[in-house]
């Protein structure tokens, strides 16, 4: 599903990722731990099509190349960033921005868009999977949300968009143990044959709850090491110093 | 600019010719205002009128009553004002006891006068307006919607006209002002409107635009607060390619609240201003103003907002903000806040900010499937529906946020 080969990314001449290969299939959950600094969010960053990067080499989606494709272009294409900081947009209704995307991408896809009525009994019978309290959803988007509140309108997102590639971006960063249960089935109940993961942490503790078929150590903007989930318990003992 | 107006009023008395004739003349020794007037700095009117008019003529004309389209789907009172002069009235959700509806005579005794050429030239030349009373203890039921519209030839005529609004003591009014301008033509309308509210009353007003207009608009607003009154203004006046907003503010009595707010979408060459002087006379009175400009490829903006807190106005609080948003590098925004205060137990503060549509909002919502110009016209539209957001009236609030997304997305 996506193929990324010799990615390389910098910043006003400081070069972050140095040389990257990844390759994840349909159906795959693929962890990337490694220390603060190694280039993580700035993968994450690269495969949404942010802006403000020197990239070269070849990422390809479903064969296509993804280098000229535009931010909104990838998510209409089903690629999915939850940001590990999601923003506060004062002054949105999380309900409207939540439809204008659905239907927005809906369209892209070829799909009939939803009315009001029926986006309403999706968006309700999604959000109380989640736990998410219905008043939330008429507030202005992520605004004076806690920190557990954003992360699982990020995988609100994710479920009601339906992506095929989902990178989740430090996702069990300021979560507590119920929130991170909640997440992480969340995720699990999204896992199908035809979709992928791509899990960016710090910790194992969110691979205890989402276990991955890799998992891959970031370091000085390579990949370094890749095992299977017994990688990421290992390190959790050992820690990035000893590798 | 040198322009000579004729006074073509019949059928009024001596005095009151006098009286136009004196402030016509007044207006030919003043002329336009110009930016070199404080007050114009950022508004060279005269020269606008300059580049946009040839031999500009009063509108003098007693205009005949034309079918015109009511809002629907809202239940309302009306007035209707073609080209200023008052045509028609319904106030079917009325106790036709408790309000007063007169075309607008001039009591010239009880005149204010205030030092502006324009007010000089609309006091010479008026041709028509309304003058609404609401009884003491009345509180209107359904707003009132004033149909402003502009019909007919009114290429380079200037359109003048004076409204006045006395709200007895305890009585309530939500008056909705509705500007539709139909002749597309090139022309000026200047309008003075007079608000008094006694004791306790409450006026709530909000001026939408129905539709793009090649109109160049000026209103004045005298407004004078008695005590524990309440008086709320909101201006929503996108699509014009010109407005000036200035409202002189007395809050003459204790506990009076006075807020004024504004939302206004510029697009391609237009001007507006709104400038605002709040004189606080008495103690314990709040003020309030919040004025936001989304600014789009060559326009310009303005807000002027003066503070006055006397003497013996203690414990006044007052705030002001102006905040805008521009959308490219073509656009200008001025805000000149002004705080002249005498008396030593106030809260007073005033702010202003402007700046760009933020990237990272931006990029938040591509990454959702959104384009960067949808995404744009979401984060603006939240911007200015903030204040739209602050109407405590449900069904008006519902009916002006629709005529904001007109206003916002066009027409």
């Amino acid at each position: 599903m996506l193929e990324i080969k010799n990615l390389k990314t910098s910043v006003n001449d400081k070069t972050i990722l140095n040389g990257l290969n990844l390759n994840i299939k349909a159906g795959e959950v693929h962890a990337i731990m490694g220390p603060n600094g190694s280039g993580k969010s700035t993968l994450a960053n690269i495969l949404s099509g942010k802006q403000g990067y020197n990239v070269s080499g070849e990422i390809n989606f479903k064969g296509e190349d993804l280098n000229k494709v535009s931010i909104e272009e990838r998510a209409q294409k089903g690629i999915f960033l939850a940001f590990q900081y999601p923003l506060e947009i004062p002054g949105v209704n999380t309900n409207n921005f939540l439809k204008t995307s659905l239907n927005t991408i809906r369209k892209a896809r070829g799909q009939k868009e939803l009315d009001t009525l029926s986006f309403l009994n999706l968006v309700k019978k999604k959000s109380a999977e989640l736990g998410i309290d219905e008043k939330f959803l008429s507030r202005q988007l992520n605004v004076g949300f806690s920190g557990g509140e954003k992360k699982k309108n990020e995988i609100l997102q994710m479920k009601l968009l339906e992506p095929e590639f989902i990178v989740l971006d430090e996702t069990d960063s300021g979560l507590d143990i119920d929130a991170l249960r909640i997440v992480a089935d969340g995720v699990n109940s999204s896992r199908t044959k035809s979709n992928a993961f791509l899990i960016i942490t710090h910790y194992q503790r969110l691979l205890d709850y989402i276990k991955p078929d890799f998992v891959h150590v970031l370091s000085n903007g390579k990949i370094t090491k890749t095992g299977n989930s017994s990688l990421g318990i290992e390190l959790e003992k050992t820690g990035y110093a000893n590798l | 600019m040198k322009q000579d107006f004729a006074i073509d009023i019949n059928n009024i008395s001596s005095e009151k010719m006098e009286y136009r004739k004196k402030n016509l003349e007044l207006f030919n020794k003043e002329g336009f205002p110009n930016r070199r007037l404080e007050t114009w700095k950022f508004t060279d009117l005269n020269k606008i009128i300059e580049e946009n008019f040839e031999n500009l003529e009063a509108h003098n004309k007693s205009e005949e009553y034309q079918e015109v389209e009511l809002l629907k789907d809202f239940e309302h009172n009306y007035i209707i004002l073609i080209n200023g002069i008052l045509k028609s009235n319904n106030f079917k959700h009325e106790d036709q006891k408790k309000f007063k509806i007169n075309e607008y005579h001039e009591n010239i005794n009880n005149k204010i006068e205030i030092q502006n050429s324009l007010i000089s030239l609309n006091n010479a030349l008026f041709n028509g307006g309304y003058s609404l009373e609401v009884s003491s203890n009345y509180k209107f039921k359904k707003p009132l919607v004033v149909y402003n519209y502009f019909l007919n030839n009114l290429e380079n005529k200037i359109v003048n006209n004076k409204n006045m609004i006395i709200l007895n003591e305890n009585s309530g009014l939500d008056l909705i002002e509705s500007n539709s301008d139909i002749s597309k033509k090139n022309f000026i309308y200047n309008n003075y409107t007079n608000i008094k509210l006694d004791e306790n009353a409450s006026l709530k007003s909000y001026n939408l635009q129905g539709c793009k207009s090649n109109g160049f608009f000026y209103k004045f607003l005298k407004v004078c607060l008695a005590k524990m009154s309440n008086y709320e203004d909101y201006i929503f006046s996108s699509g014009l390619k010109f407005n000036k907003v200035e409202e002189d503010v007395d809050v003459i009595g204790e506990n009076a609240k006075c807020t004024i707010q504004s939302a206004i979408s510029l697009s391609l060459n237009e001007h507006q201003e709104i400038k605002t002087q709040i004189n606080h006379l008495k103690p314990n009175c709040v003020s309030y103003q919040k004025i936001k400009n989304v600014l789009n490829k060559n326009c310009k903006g303005a807000y002027q907002g003066k503070i006055f807190v006397k003497d013996v106005a203690q414990k006044t609080d007052a705030y002001q903000l102006s905040k805008a948003l521009l959308l490219d590098d073509s656009s200008e925004f001025n805000a000149k806040p002004e705080l002249e205060i005498y008396a030593d137990d106030v809260k007073c503060s005033h702010g202003s900010t402007s700046g760009s549509v933020n990237e990272d909002s931006i990029y938040y919502l591509m990454t959702r499937g959104i384009s960067r110009k949808k995404a744009i016209g979401l984060l603006t539209k939240a911007f200015l529906f903030e204040i739209a957001d602050s109407i405590q009236n449900e069904e008006i609030k519902v009916f002006v946020e629709k005529n904001l997304d007109r206003q916002i997305y066009g027409y």
